[in-house]
């Protein structure tokens, strides 16, 4: 269970991300949060635990907000003029439905390196024949995130 | 997690890399996983599903067997 200023954090690092497409500076979720930015590292070990997010080793920078990325990948989302990057396949789908919005996906063929586009409605995407594989099954998914 | 343009291009990763062939999930699937985990995630109130859940998810997708299943390991 998530004290409330934990949740306040979370609610800050996810709506800076949807905001911006970047991730927040420790100042940024401090004044947003409403917290003291001395206990965002805290904070963010305790949402580590919850499976909320991963912080880079540094404690205070954000890796991974699922289905945000704190640096750039191969899986871009574009949306209402935002650039996004995604985890995985799996998060560049994430972040319209997180959005509730329409977004461009552009990634690639791991195998081929063949460009990938997706446009993806409120409803979702259109038809495509396009396939998601994932090498890790769903028992070890947080074993090692980032990996995953 | 990764995406690839035909069934061959998956095969032929996974031989160069080693790597396990799974289940491969069509885009209208994945669109069901990334609405089920990430639909309400800027909300208050979000959660990620819970093991019980992640199951009935994959389920309703068509995605089951041992891959799919959050407290077993297959391997």
């Amino acid at each position: 269970m998530l004290s409330d200023d934990d949740v306040a954090v979370k609610l800050a690092v996810y709506r800076h991300f949807a905001a911006t497409g970047r991730r927040p500076t420790p100042a940024d979720v401090a004044a947003r949060a409403g917290v003291p930015a001395d206990g965002i590292a805290e904070a963010y070990r305790r949402l580590r635990a919850q499976k909320v997010l991963v912080p880079e080793e540094d404690g205070v920078s954000i890796r991974m907000a699922p289905p945000f990325s704190g640096v750039a990948t191969q899986h871009e989302v574009v949306s209402n003029g935002v650039t996004y990057h995604a985890n995985c396949a799996w998060d560049a789908l994430g972040i319209p439905a997180a959005l509730h919005a329409p977004a461009t996906v552009r990634s690639r063929c791991e195998q081929s390196k063949e460009p990938f586009r997706l446009e993806v409605g409120l409803d979702g995407p259109g038809r495509s024949d396009w396939l998601f594989h994932c090498a890790v099954p769903a028992f070890r998914w947080w074993e090692d995130i980032v990996f995953t | 997690m990764l995406f690839f343009r035909s069934e061959e291009q998956v095969l032929a990763w996974c031989r160069a890399e080693g790597a396990p062939l799974r289940p491969m999930v069509r885009i209208d699937q994945l669109w069901g996983l990334a609405h089920a985990w990430y639909s309400t995630r800027l909300q208050r109130d979000a959660r990620r599903p819970q093991p019980a859940e992640m199951r009935a998810i994959f389920a309703g997708l068509g995605l089951t067997g041992p891959f799919w299943n959050p407290e077993h390991d297959p391997d």
